[in-house]
């Protein structure tokens, strides 16, 4: 069998992903497992916002809930691997009840809601006692499985890749087969879909359970690698960015997930470092981190509005089209069909 | 097979369908005609359950199993076995053409997100399994070719072919074509009249919404006319011809 262009992409992809935690400096690496936990979350989000047609904007809500079911569990002395367990499933629960009220909203309605979801759980979180208040709950053991310690930060790297792979894996499945055809159908049009059998409301909110699910994991992770939680952790502008992580790589695609939490993560770190160089004005870092990445952010929207990876994707459908018969003058237009019958 | 009591349903105090009574047994095949705005698709949309009656009852199953429908939700009562041809094409975008036909298995299929996401052996072989019956749907339509291909490249007859795979792929008991031979070319007509004709023989209960006489004469073996919302006149293709109240409807339409 000859590998095919993607299967070479996603072996490059996985080789690098792996072999990042080896190479990186012990600055970088704390950076690269946040980057990885915001692909995982941004990964469900993709789904939500590509599939389901929903917009969250308090995702980051769900990685505080798995943050904190972790801590909390891991801190009552229970095995630390339950803490890491319960993460995703306490957050996928909450999701799924506050999720029958909240989907019957659209659009930015929904948006705002969940933003307000957010802003409530924050606010109860800072004030409950149980939850550490302000400060947070301190102190979370390490995460140990099976008599093997996670106790250093190559370990919490891979740890987080593999709870990446899963969720990307997941993902993979559930887009390739039924469930998937029927989320993306309900996409394009809701009545055909549900006239097919499949049942909108509830997809949508298995979608959005899934979603919270893979965030809550993803902040079981983070709760064990930092060994603290606080409301601070968990800002409304952490929801924000994982929007603007969906949104620059191309919603509903795993790729696009990946790319985007890579891409607006890199883009974060360098304008960090520029703004932090010698010689730089005080203000530079704050110019930097929000008005020049705020246009990039435009730029983006405006010129590849489908986010990087479906552009990417078809100009090298273009360009690989227009190769054979390079001199074919309709060849330069996505729109125009192929003449039948098709391939295979 | 389907039963349809004094149902009503107004649109901003105007009826578009209006005590309207029938009953469709199984095996027929049931051609439905009026006049643009009579509450033909209201009509078949209170069937599918995509509109709700203001008041009256649709009942539906083979007999000796039939129950009330009027209050279940589409996807309900897709897995009941309706199945719907929309006269607009609704395709579902960025899908292939066999994914747009897989979708219509979702009425008799249940695997769901955890199996989908675990891949079970049995899942595997249900999507073997759908992927069989979607291919021959697209035979039976004259797609086959076009199968993976996005759907969105397709020509707007072929749009509707695509409807009727999609419906076929649910394996329904009653079929409901809101006007499937609209805008459709001789040949694509002839096709479509020959599918429909096979589906007759297969015993399929359909409902069908046509303009062409010729096109009813051919398929239909009883005649439901909707004039302003209203059910006035059943019978065979010939009794509707003769009727009084059907002619004076039609006056002007230049349907004779
Ligand atoms: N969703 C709707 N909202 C408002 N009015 C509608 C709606 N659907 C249909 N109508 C009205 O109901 C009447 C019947 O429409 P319809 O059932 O589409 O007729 P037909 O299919 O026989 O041409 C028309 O007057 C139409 O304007
Ligand atoms: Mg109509």
């Amino acid at each position: 069998m000859k590998p095919s262009p993607r299967w070479a992409a996603a072996a490059a992809v996985c080789a690098a992903a792996l072999l990042a935690p080896l190479l990186l400096s012990e600055t970088q690496l704390p950076v690269y497992i946040v980057l990885v936990l915001a692909a995982c979350v941004v990964t469900g989000l993709s789904m939500l916002m590509g599939y389901a047609g929903q917009v969250s904007l308090g995702q980051a809500a769900f990685f505080m809930i798995g943050g904190y079911t972790a801590a909390l569990i891991a801190l009552e002395e229970l095995p630390t691997w339950l803490g890491l367990a319960a993460s995703p499933l306490v957050a996928a629960v909450l999701a799924a009840v506050i999720g029958v009220p909240l989907l019957r909203l659209r659009g930015h309605q929904l948006a705002f809601a969940t933003l307000a979801v957010q802003l409530i759980l924050l606010n109860l979180v800072g004030q409950q006692e149980w939850t550490g208040g302000d400060i947070g709950l301190q102190g979370v053991p390490r995460l140990a499985i099976g008599g093997y310690e996670f106790a250093d930060d190559v370990a919490y790297a891979y740890l987080a890749l593999a709870v990446l792979g899963l969720t990307v894996l997941i993902t993979r499945n559930i887009v390739k087969s039924r469930p998937g055809r029927g989320l993306r159908a309900l996409a394009t049009s809701e009545v055909a879909a549900e006239s097919s059998g499949v049942p909108v409301a509830g997809y949508k909110l298995a979608v959005f359970s899934l979603s919270a699910g893979f965030a809550g994991l993803a902040g079981g992770v983070y709760a064990f690698y930092f060994g603290y939680v606080a409301p601070s952790s968990f800002p409304v502008l952490l929801s924000f960015e994982y929007v603007v992580m969906v949104v620059v790589g191309g919603a509903g695609t795993i790729y696009g997930a990946l790319v985007g939490a890579t891409a607006v993560t890199l883009l974060l770190q360098l304008l960090n470092n520029i703004g932090t160089m010698e010689g730089m004005p005080a203000a530079a870092p704050t110019v930097l981190s929000y008005a020049v990445y705020g246009v990039l952010l435009v730029l983006v929207v405006l010129f590849m509005p489908r986010g990087l990876v479906p552009t990417a994707a078809a100009w090298w459908e273009r360009r690989r089209s227009a190769r054979p018969r390079g001199d074919d003058p309709a060849s330069d237009g996505a729109e125009r069909p192929a003449p039948a019958p098709a391939s295979v | 097979m389907l039963q349809i009591d004094s149902v009503s349903r107004a649109f901003g105090g105007v009826y578009a369908v209006r005590d309207v009574s029938l009953t469709v047994a199984e095996g027929e095949t049931r051609a439905v005609i009026g006049p643009n705005g009579a509450g033909k698709s209201t009509l078949f949309n209170l069937i599918s359950g995509h509109l709700l009656p203001d008041s009256g009852t649709v009942s539906y199953g083979p007999e000796g199993e039939r129950r009330r429908i009027d209050r279940l939700t589409p996807h309900a009562r897709a897995r009941l076995g309706i199945a719907i041809v929309f006269q607009g094409a609704r395709l579902f975008g960025g899908m292939t053409v066999l994914e747009n036909v897989m979708v219509g298995a979702h009425a008799r299929t249940r695997h769901g997100f955890l199996s989908a996401a675990l891949r079970l052996p049995r899942h595997r072989e249900e999507e073997a399994r759908i992927e069989a019956d979607a291919l021959a749907a697209l035979d039976r339509v004259g797609l086959r070719d076009w199968a993976h291909r996005t759907a969105d490249a397709l020509p707007l007859g072929q749009q509707r072919s695509l409807q009727v795979a999609r419906a076929l792929c649910a394996r329904p008991r009653l079929l409901l074509l809101d006007e499937p031979a609209s805008g459709l070319r001789a040949a694509e007509r002839e096709a479509l009249a020959q599918l429909i004709e096979s589906l007759r023989e297969e015993g399929l209960t359909t409902m069908l919404i046509e303009h062409d006489v010729a096109f009813v004469s051919r398929l239909a073996d009883r005649v439901s006319v909707l004039d302003l919302g209203r059910h006035i006149a059943e019978g065979t293709v010939e009794e509707i011809r003769r009727d009084e109240a059907v002619l004076s409807a039609y006056l002007g339409e230049g349907v004779s």
